[in-house]
């Protein structure tokens, strides 16, 4: 019998004042907190009468320690950062300018070079960096600034009081698998802000809740999503120069899925070391739900181009992450009263770019000159906090999201129709056909198996769990076993199934359960049971999961709610 | 009047908690700090002799609260005793070891006196009069200053290791002893105490076992456990599972292997239908010899195996098992 997280009800919970939470450290929470330590020193300096404090100012990161959740590519464009902290070169850990680009469509056995990088896919002036490294950096700065990060602490629901949001509650700890209190029990804090930002990367689970709770997206787009399956290689020297950035096209993926790879070089530890960065982006909107974006990855590799490159070579980290594809029209609104949405939470990626760092970082500047507008006039109401909307709205943000505002939508009926969208928009400043494409959640385009060959088809070898040869390719459990995931074992499952049956009388039947495909960590395992209808029965490894939200992004019924597992717990992205 | 701090030290099958004397350097400190006169109380059903060791610390006085009925220890008998004495004697101050008993009667006796308790300190400070104490937040993160708005009596407990308990200072002589009998009615105690619960040892420690017989999925169901199990007897070794097994409670955590269980490097180690997850290989890839049984050829255990036996685990393992003990018997 599963039992699934939920905070404890009918217990007392320690109150603690705050003027301002953020959800989240990553690169948005870790800008927004820097960007509010600056303004207040700047009006401490400037108002020695009117001093404001930082010690009410808290960011929550569920990880053990800063950046171990963060994962990307990653290319940074130093955009924001350059507004942020100018000079930031200097000292921020970063691996390679990017000094040569190229961009491939791929076939089975060969490839095809564009003859010009298309501009948005232009690095010139960006840097490959590690996300992990990178946000670890960000967190001593912020640390530096006297803004206390509570590591180890995840939100686990949103407080309220009518239409405001008043505060976080953290997660519960020392819970077992039945739900029960242990001898270690700790209830979760409320955090009662006057300001709460959210900065949970995408899919967010208090901004689900939020979302959910006042209708947001009711205007919006529905957001989409890929999931980007990445592992980390040490190479022999020569085999690709530290700066140099890749993208592919094509093969694996037939024309009807979204997605592409990347490929990044980056200097290694050692002389003889190059650290290759790749990974596969699988838009979560494929149709067959036998597909597996880590087998998809699998695939990629055996590629002779990149079965070259990485040969000789050895894996040495994995991992996942989910982006919001979806673009501006896909973005609920920002601000509200109590509450600011940050980054891949909100949706802040150019899909065109496959960037988002950079938008994450500029929207927490923004939030945090609400807030900090908010702290000074003492009103946190939806009248002060939206100004957050209109700074988004006026700010390079707006204008880099507009001109790429209808991208993803137009591969919704496959390559061919996207590239003649995607080439339409390019000269109409983004407009293509009409102002806003409409889309379709990811999840409405999958089928049924009785609508699919049973062979697969040309997708065949994008479906079912991959095998590996254990030097190139790896099967997930192998792979997974490098993303140096951990949890509390004793606890229970975050993965909440709002009804089992559903998994072990419809789905098994209808799509053949694609949560043991979507899933890149063996979370999800159907078992034999003879007891069931099907024979089957819906099993879980929640102490397996990366993170990634996938589960919740891609079940077809939407029936999987990701909510934070006990703190502390999760993958360790050391140098993803 | 002077003000009063009172520690109620702890006294457990007729042993002093050492515990206590932490909470004597606690009191002895912030009586030199305030000024407060520091005494101290032993609740017990004979608490005398106990008083007696305390006495011989550099405190004012110690109460010996005693009652037939506070042998053994209840919440119920321990708040009333408490309450009964605390009315009377009227301290500021009441400072108490944070361990399990006192979680168990504290908050009880507190709100039974309509007070609070700030607790599980670390530490205080006195500060323009003022006496705060310090306490952890966000699993020590943030440390907290708390103070006291009600009237007295206050209640505090201090976490374990907080103060030095040799550090309490001796007295000059022998503080005075008082004993105090407190009433309590029939009917008062409605706990009934069972024998103490004492944490299992944990029944196998698998590191130092020689022969492991480890079973995974393959084993199907609960039932057929019994199988490895025979064998394991057989064999003189131990059992042990991969997650699966133990995910599924089929056997305690405790006989896990692998990369969120134990870790082990026996002498023989029988792998029967487990598949060889690279989790599963990193906890027993150090055992000398490997004899994996799996129905599937390709199974990756098969690569670390020193012997493989490509077959159904039912009709390998209990043959098996039965010529082991002949081998046995024979010997």
């Amino acid at each position: 019998m599963l039992i699934f997280r939920k905070p404890l009800e009918g217990i007392e919970r320690p109150q603690m004042p705050a003027d301002v939470v953020i959800v989240g450290g990553g690169p948005a929470g870790m800008a927004c907190a820097l960007r509010l330590a600056q303004l207040i020193d700047a009006h401490n300096a400037a108002h020695p009468d009117s001093q404001l404090s930082k010690e009410n100012i808290y960011v929550l990161e569920k990880a053990r320690e800063v950046g171990q959740h963060c994962l990307s590519g990653a290319l940074l464009d130093p955009r924001s950062m350059n507004e942020l902290l100018p000079g930031f070169e200097k000292e921020a850990p970063l691996d390679a300018k990017v000094t040569k680009e190229a961009v491939y469509f791929f076939t089975e056995k060969s490839k095809f070079k564009f003859p010009i990088t298309p501009p948005f896919l232009r690095d010139h002036g960006n840097y490959v960096i590690s996300l992990n490294k990178f946000v670890k950096w960000m967190g001593s700065k912020v640390e530096e600034t006297g803004i206390t990060i509570f590591t180890g602490f995840a939100g686990s629901e949103l407080l309220f009081d009518g239409d405001r949001v008043t505060g976080v509650r953290t997660d519960d700890k020392g819970v077992d698998k039945e739900g029960h209190q242990k001898s270690n029990f700790e209830p979760g804090y409320d955090l009662q802000a006057k300001v709460v930002i959210l900065a949970e990367g995408p899919r967010g689970s208090l901004t689900k809740q939020l979302i959910t709770k006042f209708d947001l997206a009711k205007n919006a787009n529905p957001q989409t999503y890929g999931v980007g399956v990445k592992e980390l290689w040490e190479v022999p020297a020569g085999r690709i120069a530290a700066g140099e950035v890749i993208y592919t096209m094509g093969w694996p993926l037939t024309t009807k899925e979204y997605g592409g790879a990347w490929i990044y070089g980056s200097p290694g530890s050692g002389p003889k070391d190059n650290i290759v960065s790749l990974g596969f982006v699988t838009g979560l909107d494929y149709a067959d739900p036998r597909l597996d974006p880590q087998r998809v990855l699998q695939e990629f590799k055996k590629h002779p181009f990149v079965a070259k490159l990485l040969e000789g070579g050895k894996m040495i980290r994995y991992g996942a992450k989910s982006m919001p594809y979806g673009g501006w029209w896909a973005i609920p609104p920002v601000a509200g009263n109590g509450w600011m949405i940050l980054g891949d939470s909100a949706g802040f990626l150019n899909s065109a770019r496959l960037k988002g760092i950079h938008l994450a970082i500029k929207s927490g500047m923004l939030a945090a000159e609400t807030a900090f507008e908010a702290l000074t006039k003492d009103d946190s109401s939806a009248a002060t906090l939206g100004a957050f909307q209109k700074k988004v709205e006026s700010s390079w943000i707006k204008e880099e999201l507009w001109k790429v505002r209808n991208l993803h939508q137009g591969f919704e009926h496959g390559m061919f129709a996207g590239m003649f969208h995607t080439g339409l928009q390019m000269i109409t400043g983004g407009r293509g056909l009409r102002n806003r494409y409409r889309a379709k959640a990811g999840y409405e385009h999958m089928r049924k198996l009785t609508d699919l060959p049973a062979d697969g088809g040309p997708e065949a070898l994008l479906l079912g769990p991959a095998k590996g040869d254990g030097k190139l390719t790896f099967d997930k459990l192998t792979d997974l076993y490098h993303s140096g995931t951990k949890h509390e074992e004793d606890q229970p499952a975050h993965l909440v199934i709002h009804d089992t049956n559903i998994c072990n009388t419809k789905c098994v039947k209808e799509f053949g359960s694609p949560c043991q495909n979507f899933c890149p960590a063996n979370v999800y395992e159907m078992v034999e049971d003879a007891s069931q209808p099907n024979g089957k029965h819906i099993s879980l490894n929640p102490s397996n999961c990366v993170h990634c939200k996938t589960c919740d992004i891609a079940d077809p019924y939407q029936i999987i709610t990701w909510v934070p597992p006990e703190g502390g717990g999760g993958p360790n992205y050391d140098g993803m | 009047m002077l003000d009063t701090i009172l520690v109620v030290v702890e006294q457990r099958e007729g042993k002093l908690n050492r515990v206590s004397w932490e909470t004597i350097t606690a009191g002895q400190t912030i009586a030199a700090a305030t000024g407060w006169t520091l005494e101290a109380a032993v609740v017990g059903g004979s608490a005398a002799p106990f008083a007696a060791e305390v006495a011989a610390k550099k405190v004012a006085k110690v109460y010996a609260v005693e009652s037939p009925k506070l042998e053994p220890y209840t919440p119920d008998a321990f708040t009333v005793a408490l309450k009964q004495f605390l009315a009377a004697k009227q301290p500021k101050l009441v400072l108490m070891p944070h361990t399990y008993q006192v979680r168990d009667f504290a908050p009880k006796l507190a709100t039974a006196m309509g007070r609070t308790v700030i607790s599980d300190c670390i530490g205080f400070k006195h500060e323009n009069g003022k006496l705060v104490f310090t306490r952890q937040m966000f699993q020590g993160k943030l440390a907290a200053d708390v103070s006291f708005t009600s009237d007295a009596p206050w209640f505090a407990t201090f976490q374990n290791g907080s103060f030095r308990g040799d550090k309490a200072e001796a007295g000059a002589g022998a503080a005075p002893i008082e004993t105090v009998a407190v009433e309590i009615a029939d009917g008062v105690i409605r706990n009934k105490p069972q024998e103490v619960f004492k944490e299992a040892k944990q029944a196998v420690d698998l590191t130092q076992a020689e022969i492991i017989v480890a079973v995974g999925r393959g084993i199907k169901e609960q039932k057929n456990i019994e199988i490895a199990k025979q064998l394991a007897d057989a064999l003189g070794g131990d059992l042990a599972a991969s997650r699966p097994i133990c995910d599924s409670g089929w056997l305690p955590m405790d006989r896990q292997i692998g990369s969120s269980g134990q870790t082990v490097a026996p002498k023989l180690y029988l792998a029967l239908g487990i598949s060889g997850a690279i989790q599963h290989i990193v906890g027993m890839k150090g055992s000398k010899t490997i004899i994996a049984v799996n129905k599937d050829s390709e199974a990756p255990i098969f690569e670390i195996a020193d012997y493989a036996i490509v077959g159904n685990l039912f009709d390998i393992v209990p043959p098996l098992t039965e010529e082991v003990k002949k081998a046995k018997a024979g010997s």
